[in-house]
């Protein structure tokens, strides 16, 4: 063997490695007609969160479907909640510190609103929710920052409690779970803020690490607490009457997100609790089924939960073991599986939405 | 170009040779050990963009090393996809240890002083060793001048000044005096700042941008004091004092639209260590004592981090004790044992709330034995290790007690054929490291030991010629390495607590090349040169249910290597170096997506030795990343693109 091979054999090396590239899907964006979108968060450091459109009548999914609507462009890192209000969605990209607006129909992005402070800090922003012609975003270094749907800039930043979480709107009040997540000591309250004043009026304590949140039809809220690292407070959950925003029941038990349809509460059992979707009941939290799923379906980890309003469909989304591809089933209100979604390559789909 | 690896003698194998560099013009011992044995030496050290002992580890075959790019980047070295945890790296003959982490950042090792870097697969050549020196499936070993006996020949110094791309200032100067009594007192210290604001590229569609990393200055300051004294009986006693400072900036993963970061490291790390040698009885037996104390304080902070103490500070201070004695004995000509044992003892403290404190006992009984016949040899060894470790809140790992053998063959048709065939098994297995089991939540303490099982089959072909090529030498490992009882982090049903877990099987094939010629194209031009080829393929075999199955693991490439080539002049020396890597999958599901682009980086160099009387300059240009390559090591962690390097060194002849 002389240098002259060598010199060869090291050039077939090389040319070997660029001639394996795989190459991604960059067919155009599908025209949106029914159907439901699906965030799917990614994994933290990927940079690849993705929104899947769904076409309901066709079966189809279209994964990535952001990308392919905004020029390659992706959302950016761990897209935590959308909201699709008016013609247009509300991205919250946690990581990122943005708020994406884009048309609801076609997911052109309108606007990234960056949610920042004077530094340049991120705010990292988590759920969004609406009201009026407001669009409402908790952030987590302890606001709601309000945003309206025309002028697309923000009006005002609410101060609330640490780490706020879920929110849900009730008459005119907005009540935020402050989780206080990342503090040594969790913060244990449920802001009230008045949405006619856009002022935070009270904090309702509730129990150790409040995040998610739901109400029903009859001025109740429903709010999960989730113990702490170090053991001290129980999983709870906890209903705050609205009227008096008075705490009106509280159980010891698990559970990760939760959601109230007709009557009931689907709860996912998160960190501590049941591997399967639980049907609870409204008053006393009592288990109405153990598994909602009643055709013996599997989910290896069902991580978001929501229900169609218009026929009681429910969608959950299943984590997998977080690093892969997730999938999404949906189940009838009898707990039988309609279908499934397979969102690959998306990683951690944590919400669905539907278009109407 | 490669110096002597440690060698064992025909005749006298219980003594072990000190290293000796040697030119380009003489044999390459590298090959001729029992197993796999790379080694760098201070010339081609010199002739590769190395700043850092883990920069130079990039041009082993078989070794992979994850830079999160720049100078203050951390980098750790994973050989033959065993995992960094499974790689043992010693300092001038003792294990730098780190029980949080279990890894050791090689950004940390300049290689300014360094005399030669060796990566030894198994087992290394020499029976007299710390037992801890049978733990790792490979060992890298630092090896530095002031810690070896010729360190008592001549009276030395040097002074040095690097400045390049991207703020670099790197000043450095060393001094070596003899001593009566046959003593000598070695001392350098080297600083290093650098701004690390390189430009790089983010490919994010019709999002994309140009722009330069934030963040990433790094200044550090390290400093050596080494003693040696050599008895009469031939004895030599070692003491290294060793201290090292940086404070860097962590530039952070590329996150898209906000590339912000503040992130702050500080490290501040002592250490004592000392090494006592001597042979009795006509050198046929030996005795190697060797100590370790050192204390390494980490501080960690993040104002950004959103909690009501207004931002992250983090402080760990870490303590390792460490005692060794070893003793072989050659009991027949052709046979020799030894016998070793450790103790270590290892504390980790914390500013954090819910610490566990932990802290560990480890003790390492080896035993091994050596058959050599003039065309073969045979090599054994069992490592019997217990580890203990007690916290002062919560649960605590269960003592762990183990056997792990090895053994290895090399051997010869005949006295004069350039074939030699060598062949290993090895058992190793790691720990879990204290973030892997007491880190808060993460942290996870009926977590069992990783295991890995190594066999390898090589073949080593040297020769001589006359004309343009004098030297060819070239190795050929094809191994195959299980692991079982993998320690993998996953996300446990909330993506921000992640879980240890022993969830982990691995099936690694791999072929590891290296080949190394030199010659003169004519009497005045000589030329050397160097190539590392690595192909592996490490699948996850853990579970055939899931999407992962028989998918690559994360960050490995099937294919991968270096090159370099040298051509010397008089007094002109000039070189070219290749690094390049194939595709990566970031994640275990080998899709499109989670694919990561291979690259190849192009360097060259040229220099000038100009000698005036008694003192030589050195004065060297470089051009790294010629082609400006744009690439990540580590996904939205990118790397420099070209940048230049000129370099001052003045020492005495």
């Amino acid at each position: 063997m002389n240098q002259n091979r060598i010199i060869l054999l090291l050039t077939l090396f090389v040319a070997g490695l660029s001639s394996c590239k795989k190459d991604k899907d960059d067919t155009a964006a599908p025209k949106v007609t029914n159907g439901l979108y699906i965030l799917s968060e990614g994994l933290y450091g990927n940079n690849n969160s993705m929104l899947t459109y769904y076409n309901t009548s066709t079966g189809t999914a279209t994964t990535d479907f952001y990308a392919k609507a905004n020029g390659g462009s992706g959302i950016g890192d761990t897209g935590n909640d959308i909201l699709l209000y008016g013609s247009k969605m509300y991205i919250v990209v946690n990581v990122s510190s943005v708020l994406t607006i884009a048309d609801a129909r076609t997911g052109e992005r309108i606007k990234n609103i960056p949610l920042k402070d004077a530094n340049g800090k991120g705010r990292q922003p988590r759920y969004v929710t609406s009201y009026k012609n407001k669009i409402l975003v908790s952030t987590w270094d302890g606001f709601v920052s309000v945003i309206d749907t025309t002028s697309l800039a923000i009006e005002k930043d609410i101060a609330v409690g640490s780490n706020p979480e879920q929110m849900v709107v009730v008459g005119d009040k907005l009540y935020v779970a402050n989780s206080g997540g990342n503090g040594a000591v969790q913060d244990s309250t449920v802001s009230v803020v008045s949405l006619s004043f856009m002022t935070e009026v009270k904090k309702i304590t509730v129990s150790i690490n409040p995040n998610s949140l739901t109400a029903d039809d009859s001025g109740n809220l429903y709010v999960v607490c989730q113990k702490n690292f170090s053991g001290t407070a129980k999983n709870r959950l906890v209903k705050i009457n609205t009227y008096t925003n008075t705490v009106v029941k509280v159980a010891d038990t698990a559970v990760g997100r939760i959601k109230y349809y007709n009557g009931a509460l689907y709860a996912t059992g998160g960190y501590y609790g049941s591997a399967y979707i639980r049907k609870l009941s409204t008053t006393d939290f009592s288990q109405e089924s153990a598994n909602f799923v009643t055709d013996g379906t599997f989910m290896t980890e069902p991580y978001g939960i929501n229900v169609d309003p218009e026929n009681g469909d429910v969608y959950v989304t299943d984590a997998k073991d977080y690093l892969t591809s997730g999938e999404v089933f949906c189940f009838d209100n009898t707990g039988k599986k309609k279908f499934s979604i397979n969102v690959s390559p998306a990683l951690n789909p944590n919400t669905v939405v539907f278009i109407k | 170009m490669s110096p002597v690896a440690l060698l064992a003698q025909h005749k006298d194998s219980v003594k072990t040779l000190e290293k000796v560099t040697v030119g380009s013009q003489r044999k390459k011992p590298t090959f001729t050990a029992i197993t796999p044995a790379q080694s760098l030496n201070r010339q081609t050290l010199q002739q590769i963009n190395a700043p850092s002992v883990g920069d130079a580890a990039r041009f082993f075959s078989g070794v992979l090393v994850k830079d999160y790019g720049g100078a203050g980047g951390l980098k750790t070295v994973s050989v033959r996809s065993l995992g960094a945890q499974q790689t043992g790296v010693t300092y001038d003959g003792i294990a730098a240890s780190d029980a949080q982490s279990g890894q050791i950042d090689l950004s940390k090792y300049s290689v300014t002083f360094v005399q030669s870097i060796d990566l030894q697969q198994a087992n290394a050549q020499s029976l007299l060793q710390p037992a801890r020196g049978y733990a790792a499936a490979a060992v890298l070993s630092i090896n530095t001048l002031s810690f070896s006996t010729e360190a008592l020949q001549h009276t030395r110094w040097q002074a040095g000044l690097k400045a390049g791309s991207f703020g670099l200032w790197q000043p450095a100067a060393g001094m070596n005096l003899v001593l009566p009594k046959q003593m000598a007192i070695g001392v350098n210290a080297e600083a290093l700042v650098s701004k690390g604001n390189y430009p790089y590229y983010i490919d994010n569609g019709s999002s994309s941008l140009h722009t330069k990393r934030e963040n990433g200055e790094m200044r550090s300051f390290q400093g050596e004091v080494n003693l040696l004294k050599q008895f009469k009986d031939s004895a030599t006693w070692q003491v290294k004092l060793s201290g090292y400072n940086s404070s860097r900036g962590l530039p952070g993963v590329v996150v898209f639209y906000n590339e912000r970061s503040v992130q702050h490291l500080w490290n501040s790390d002592y250490y004592v260590q000392s090494r006592y040698r001597k042979f009795f009885n006509k050198n046929t037996t030996g005795l190697l004592v060797s100590a370790k104390a050192s204390r390494s304080y980490t501080k960690y902070t993040d104002p950004d981090y959103l909690n009501n103490a207004g931002g992250l500070d983090n402080r760990y201070t870490q303590y390792e004790y460490y005692l060794s004695a070893a003793l072989s004995q050659q009991i027949k000509e052709r046979l020799t044992l030894s016998a070793a044992s450790d103790a270590a003892y290892s504390k980790l403290n914390s500013n954090m709330s819910d610490f566990a404190y932990p802290a560990r006992k480890s003790f390492w009984n080896s035993l091994a034995v050596n058959y050599t016949r003039p065309l073969w040899q045979i090599n054994g060894s069992g490592l019997l290790t217990t580890i203990n470790d007690q916290v002062k809140t919560g649960a605590e790992a269960n003592t762990i007690s183990k056997l792990t053998p090895a053994v290895a063959f090399s051997g010869k048709l005949s006295a004069n054929s350039p074939f030699m065939l060598r062949l290993f098994y090895k058992h190793v297995f790691r720990m879990p490291t204290f973030n892997d089991l007491y880190y808060r939540v993460i942290g996870n303490v009926s977590l069992q030991p990783e295991y890995a099982r190594q066999y390898n089959v090589g073949l080593v072909y040297c020769t001589s010629f006359k004309g343009a090529i004098k030297h060819f030498s070239i190795s050929a490992d094809g191994y195959y390495n299980s692991i079982k009882d993998k320690i993998v982090a996953i996300p446990n049903k909330n993506l921000f607590v992640w879980t240890m877990l022993n969830l982990g099987k691995v099936n690694i094939k791999g072929i590891d090349v290296t080949a190394e010629a030199d010659g003169a194209l004519s009497k005045q031009v000589a030329w050397s040169s160097r190539i590392a080829y690595t192909f592996q393929h490490a699948l996850d075999v853990t579970d055939p249910s899931t999407v992962t199955y028989k998918n690559r693991i994360p960050y490995t490439p099937d294919h991968s290597g270096s090159a370099l080539l040298s051509f010397n002049y008089r007094h002109w020396t000039t070189g070219y170096s290749l690094l390049f890597s194939g595709t990566r999958y970031v994640l275990g599901e080998n899709n499109p997506y989670n694919q990561l682009d291979g690259w190849g980086i192009h360097d060259v160099f040229v220099s000038r030795q100009i000698n005036i009387k008694q003192y030589g300059l050195q004065i060297k240009g470089e051009l790294n990343n010629v082609t400006d390559e744009k690439y990540d090591v580590v996904r939205y962690f990118p790397m420099p693109g070209r940048s230049w390097k000129i370099s001052l060194l003045i020492n005495n002849l």
